[in-house]
């Protein structure tokens, strides 16, 4: 409706919903990340992130290499650092199961079942 | 701790705020894919170039300078408000500009959604105007935008539509599918309506039917992107990373498919959906790659040469292919796409150098997943068919009969969605004096000297 030469109209803007998206589970189809209907969402939940370690010297490092094209190729080169310049970090290179976007619980379960201090997960972009 | 590289930088560290899971990430140097080992050291010995401190003295300290206490007990970022209904009052001048600056539009001029407008619109469906019909969002992991048939209406309003369109809107809305899903691959997108409503609306099908020629196309495939700017969110830079964009972006190469001059079942149908049915179907992919002329011998040597990052083609086909592709000997047309996927071969050796193949497909195939863990044993001049699957080829039959081509995408069909479930019972909305473009000339008996079908043949189904 026009009143004084000033119109009222709608916000066109969707609403705030509270629902995210997130990564899929390990047993999803892959192409599900590209259909709304199918991927997991919910709302947020805060994580911490896990303790610190005191220092690297002596620990075990996984290297996550997560699916992006040059991922394993940056995560090798990073095991070579390591190797040059910290000898005493054991690394260890896996790649992600699944694609850039899936969870892989098992990866993780084998991370802290077998020594795994710390874990680098690379390259995301 | 995650690394990413540093383009993107902003968008993960606003978004583990949002979340509300803060995280310790290191910034290595853009970009990783497709650099030399010989750079990817550079980057690692280098310095994050976000921070100009060296990379792995931030890797090294994320891992074990202890966690704060923000860190140890994080919390998400405050739900945003809900947005008013109305906006404040002002001058169209003003509206109009409100609307350009925000980013609500798609840098065309709209028309404004007024209270009597949206109302005329929302007469174009029986359905409440309260009724949540989706969420949307351009990314995969941000805040899905809720929207209701009124929220729709009002974009169809901004994109110039009529209430005979708004089930057509609607249904595009209720796939949730943004026009532009956010990738710095820049997608382009896809939409074709079949059934009846593409002649109750006016919708083009035929000569020049991807051209501005043609209203209902026009709207129809400018909404979908209107309701991906708003309800999705969508901000260029900020979370929509598209390193190009994308000009299919404007209008989704809207279009009915040319049932009427197809020897082959419509696409719907083959879909499940009966013919008396209206549906819109979409498709998500990267670009129009070529046009060709010849049918499925070149169909298929067309696709053995494009590298991809997905397996799937979609053929956007005039009638006239459709009666070669008859004529040829194929009754349906899954018939063509089984033969076009199996006679569509290059050598492994070939087929691994693609830069998306060695890029994506090949950890794939280190994991063991399968079909590339097998393509990765092959030896190098063994023949391997890069579209896996006839169900990974579409064909649409769309045009005029003025040119025997047919164009190449590499679509894959996501959804197929109903449309009368929008529409009113009492029949679709129409004004008293629908309002039409020109329509296409055709010559005088419609035929054009073209036979109407291809010898011996008449339109079966896949089950035939």
């Amino acid at each position: 409706m026009e009143e004084n030469g000033k119109l009222t109209v709608l916000d066109p803007h969707g609403q705030p919903s509270g629902i995210f998206g997130r990564r899929l589970d390990a047993q999803s189809n892959p192409r599900a990340i590209l259909d709304p209907r199918e991927q997991p969402s919910g709302e947020l939940k805060s994580i911490s992130m896990a303790p610190r370690l005191a220092a690297l010297d002596g620990k075990t490092v996984y290297l996550v290499e997560t699916g992006f094209a040059g991922s394993f190729e940056f995560m090798q080169e990073l095991q070579e650092w390591f190797s040059r310049n910290m000898p005493s970090v054991k690394t260890v290179i896996r790649h992600k199961r699944g694609t850039m976007f899936t969870d892989d619980p098992e990866l993780w379960k084998e991370i802290k079942s077998s020594g795994g201090d710390a874990a680098i997960l690379g390259v995301g972009g | 701790m995650p690394l990413v590289t540093a383009r993107f930088a902003d968008f993960v560290e606003r978004d583990a705020r949002t979340r509300g899971t803060p995280l310790r990430f290191g910034f290595p140097p853009y970009p990783v894919v497709g650099m030399s080992r010989a750079v990817l050291r550079q980057y690692i010995e280098g310095n994050d170039p976000i921070t100009v401190k060296p990379l792995m003295e931030e890797v090294i300290e994320g891992l074990t300078s202890p966690l704060t206490e923000g860190e140890k007990h994080p919390t998400p970022a405050p739900r945003k408000p809900q947005r008013p209904r109305l906006l404040a009052a002002d001058s169209a001048e003003n509206l109009h500009r409100q609307f350009m600056e925000n980013g609500w539009t798609d840098g065309l001029p709209i028309v404004l959604p007024t209270e009597n407008r949206v109302a005329e619109m929302l007469a174009g469906t029986d359905h409440a105007p309260d009724e949540i019909v989706g969420r949307m969002c351009v990314t995969t992991h941000q805040e899905r935008l809720e929207y209701t048939v009124e929220k729709v209406a009002a974009i169809a309003v901004m994109a110039g539509a009529r209430p005979e369109h708004f089930p057509v809107i609607l249904a595009l809305a209720a796939s949730q599918e943004p026009s532009m899903p956010s990738s710095t691959t820049s997608w382009g997108r896809m939409m074709i309506v079949n059934g009846p409503i593409r002649n109750e609306i006016g919708m083009n099908c035929g000569v020049a039917a991807l051209s501005p020629f043609n209203f209902a196309n026009s709207v129809i495939g400018r909404a979908w992107t209107l309701m991906s700017i708003n309800f999705g969110d969508a901000r260029a830079g900020e979370n929509f990373m598209a390193t190009f964009g994308h000009s299919l972006n404007y209008n989704n190469m809207c279009c009915g498919e040319n049932e009427e001059m197809s020897v082959f079942e419509p696409f719907h149908v083959q879909k499940g959906f009966r013919p008396d049915e209206s549906v819109v179907s979409l498709f998500r992919g990267w670009n129009v790659l070529n046009f060709g002329i010849g049918v499925a011998k070149e169909m298929a040597h067309v696709i053995s040469t494009f590298g991809s990052m997905g397996t799937s083609v979609t053929f956007v086909v005039d009638p006239l292919v459709a009666k070669n592709l008859r004529a040829e000997g194929f009754r349906t047309k899954q018939e063509a796409c089984k033969w076009i996927v199996e006679n569509s071969t290059l050598p492994a050796g070939h087929y691994w150098k693609g830069e998306m193949q060695a890029g994506f497909a090949a950890g794939l195939a280190k994991q063991g997943i399968e079909p590339f863990a097998s393509l990765a044993k092959l030896p190098k001049d063994a023949p391997i068919a890069p579209r896996h699957s006839p169900n990974d080829i579409n064909i649409v039959v769309v045009g005029g009969e003025t040119n025997p081509m047919w164009i190449t995408t590499d679509f894959a069909h996501t959804q197929s969605v109903s449309i009368d479930k929008w529409r009113p019972k009492g029949g679709l909305k129409r004004d008293a004096k629908p309002l039409r473009m020109p329509e296409p000339v055709i010559c005088k008996d419609g035929l054009c000297g073209i036979p109407e079908t291809a010898p011996n043949a008449e339109p079966v189904t896949a089950a035939d």
